[in-house]
């Protein structure tokens, strides 16, 4: 009991001191803190940001860390290391800049040859537009489509079919008997005529437009049977 | 009144059978249902004898001659200063007096005045003045003008001009237009392209076709004098389109849209909703609108029935009736200005003739027979005169033609002419 009087106080005393008092730093922990602080430094100054006073000077809590000002600063690895990276950097782009010679030469190379190609195939293309598109005619006042023309439409349905992006505008046109409106309207039948037919075909009538010129753009012009047959005509044109 | 002297010309047909000869300048001016009139050289200060003669007297005698309802004394004249008794032993029943004068401003003074010989009293007497820019011709065409309005109750419509379409090289057809009598041509669109099917609004609007974007399109004016500009398609494109014609009020435009599967139809645009309403029912040709002078009725052309042939209906489709019954080929129907008569070509012998159907007798009247082909009729705004298209002197060319299909007169000799419209004003 009487030792009690000096012991409890005694251990109250050293276990909230105990626990009051941060535990001193070890070695070790001075040791890291002060490599951030150096390093955090260096990185500082490469980057261009380099501080003009030591934060740490006044950390009276951590005096070692003003060891980190700056400390170690090795300039000439520092502008080795920029040189190499520079280096390294134009090796990059010479290598970047010779591949890309090197495929513009290959494209170029390609695109002539595609231009040949596509030279080769757009006359192979109006040869066969050429030889399919042919005029079909019509009787006086009438649109249906002639027996004879038949063969006509069917080589516009295989020319449509083998050019797929081919379009065509299907003129309809009359001759000089009869007024300028109806022949206009009358046109429109026939050139909706052919478009009917070409669509029996098979052939997407999307790819066709119509158009009527009536009685307004004759091939020929003398008023005789023989002109009038040819004018009576649908014609088909490249769009 | 012109109504009835209209009824007097055909009756005048009538009676002298079909054997009158087509020449290209009939001047008849001996028929007892004209008014004679004698018009001595005007007197004149500060213009030229020559220049007045031609531009003065020959123009107001075309035009009287033309306007039907007169005819100028042109024979057993009497001597310059004679008696108004003298004129009136001569034949003439009207004296008319003029005075020409060109002030030194260039100001022109037309002083006219008319006499009944048979009661020598006034019957006539205007003053008119223009300022230098505008032609002695004029002059004469507004007096022509009021001497026809004076006897008829009408003006007549000597100054009035033809718009039409002429064809300026292969594939290029532009608008034109030319004084009634000929003189004065005027070119109204330089496209380039084809430009068809024009109609003039009464204040002058021009409403017509352009393929000048490669499909055809509606264009004309929305305001007076205003610019030409698309009126239709609003957007996007349109299929085939024709015949554009304003309706009487100008707020409407009749026109004829046609679809892919070869139809056409009647459409009506409202150029203040720019809304278009179609009136006929896609099955065939239907074309070649004509506007009753009220606004309410529409002849047009259509092969609903085989061939084509001219039908009636009211302003939104109902109502609809076939007019033209003889013929196989009926069409370009235009309704005259007073609402009693319908003008078409009908086909006869491969030969195309004007025909005028008078909806008051239910019966249609052959106006031109001639052995070459007559188009496109037009009624001039008084209704007693058609202009049209023939090729009777071979290219297609603009003529017009009294009712009695007797005096027919060559408009002018511009060769490849359509589509002619005759509207008053110049």
């Amino acid at each position: 009991m009487r030792y009690g009087t000096y012991l409890v106080p005694a251990a109250i005393v050293i276990t909230l001191g105990s626990l009051a008092c941060k535990p001193p730093k070890t070695a070790e922990q001075i040791k890291q803190e002060t490599q951030a602080a150096f390093n955090e430094g260096v990185q500082a100054f490469q980057d261009g940001k380099a501080r003009t006073a030591n934060p740490y000077l006044n950390d009276k809590e951590n005096p070692h860390k003003m060891q980190g000002w700056n400390d170690g600063w090795d300039k000439a690895a520092a502008d080795k290391a920029a040189a190499d990276r520079a280096a390294a950097d134009k090796a990059v782009a010479d290598r970047a800049a010779a591949d890309r010679a090197a495929a513009d030469k290959a494209a170029a190379a390609e695109e002539a040859a595609r231009k040949a190609a596509e030279a080769d195939k757009a006359a192979a293309f109006k040869k066969a537009a050429d030889a399919a598109l042919v005029n079909i005619h019509f009787d006086y006042d009438k649109a249906e489509i002639k027996e004879k023309d038949r063969a006509i439409l069917q080589g516009v349905a295989e020319f449509m079919k083998a050019f797929p992006a081919a379009k065509v505008e299907i003129e309809g046109h009359c001759d000089e008997r009869g007024t300028n409106e109806y022949n206009l309207a009358l046109g429109n039948r026939r050139a909706a005529a052919a478009l009917a037919y070409l669509k029996t075909l098979g052939v997407d009538d999307a790819r066709f437009t119509t158009i009527s010129f009536g009685k307004e753009k004759p091939l020929c012009a003398e008023a005789k049977e023989g002109c009038w047959s040819l004018n009576r005509r649908g014609e088909f044109k490249l769009k | 009144m012109p109504r009835f002297l209209v009824r007097i010309f055909l009756c005048a047909l009538v009676a002298s059978g079909l054997r009158a000869q087509q020449t290209e300048v009939v001047l008849t001016a001996t028929s007892s249902a004209k008014l004679v009139l004698a018009m001595p050289a005007p007197k004149t200060s500060g213009l030229d004898a020559a220049l007045v003669a031609t531009e003065y007297s020959a123009v107001l005698q075309r035009d009287l001659d033309e306007s039907g309802v007169i005819a100028v004394l042109q024979e057993r004249l009497p001597a310059e200063g004679a008696a108004v008794k003298a004129w009136k032993e001569a034949g003439a029943q009207w004296l008319l007096s003029a005075k020409l004068t060109r002030a030194a401003n260039g100001e022109l003074q037309l002083e006219a005045s008319a006499l009944d010989t048979a009661a020598e009293k006034g019957v006539f007497n205007r003053t008119y003045h223009a300022n230098k820019i505008v032609p002695l011709r004029y002059l004469a065409h507004y007096l022509a003008d009021d001497l026809v309005g004076r006897l008829t109750g009408e003006k007549g419509v000597a100054s009035s001009r033809i718009v039409f379409v002429r064809q300026t090289s292969p594939g290029v057809k532009e608008l034109f237009q030319v004084d009634r009598d000929g003189a004065g041509l005027i070119q109204l669109t330089r496209y380039g392209s084809l430009t068809l099917s024009p109609s003039v609004a009464s204040d002058g609007r021009l409403a017509y076709v352009t393929y000048k974007g490669g499909a055809p399109e509606i264009w004309g004016q929305r305001k007076k004098d205003g610019p030409h500009e698309k009126l239709y398609p609003v957007s996007g494109a349109g299929g085939m389109l024709t015949s554009p014609v304003w309706s009487p009020d100008g707020k409407r435009l009749a026109f004829v849209q046609g679809d892919r599967r070869g139809n056409s139809d009647i459409m009506v645009l409202d150029l203040g909703s720019l809304r278009a309403r179609r009136l006929t029912d896609s099955n065939g040709i239907n074309t070649e609108p004509s506007w009753n002078p009220n606004g309410n009725q529409i002849a047009f052309t259509s092969d609903r029935e085989g061939g084509p042939q001219v039908f009636l209906m009211q302003d939104d489709g109902s109502n609809l009736r076939r007019l033209t019954s003889e013929g196989l080929y009926n069409a370009s129907p235009a309704w005259s200005p007073n609402g009693a008569m319908i003008a078409y070509v009908s086909r006869f012998e491969g030969k195309f003739d004007l025909f005028v159907y008078k909806l008051g007798e239910g019966r249609a009247y052959q106006i031109t027979t001639g052995v070459s082909t007559s188009e496109s009729p037009a009624w001039s705004p008084d209704e007693r005169r058609m202009v049209f298209t023939s090729n009777r002197f071979g290219s297609s060319q603009l003529f017009t033609t009294d009712l009695s299909g007797r005096q027919i007169l060559r408009l002018s000799e511009l060769a490849g002419c359509q589509s002619p419209r005759w509207i008053r004003g110049h």
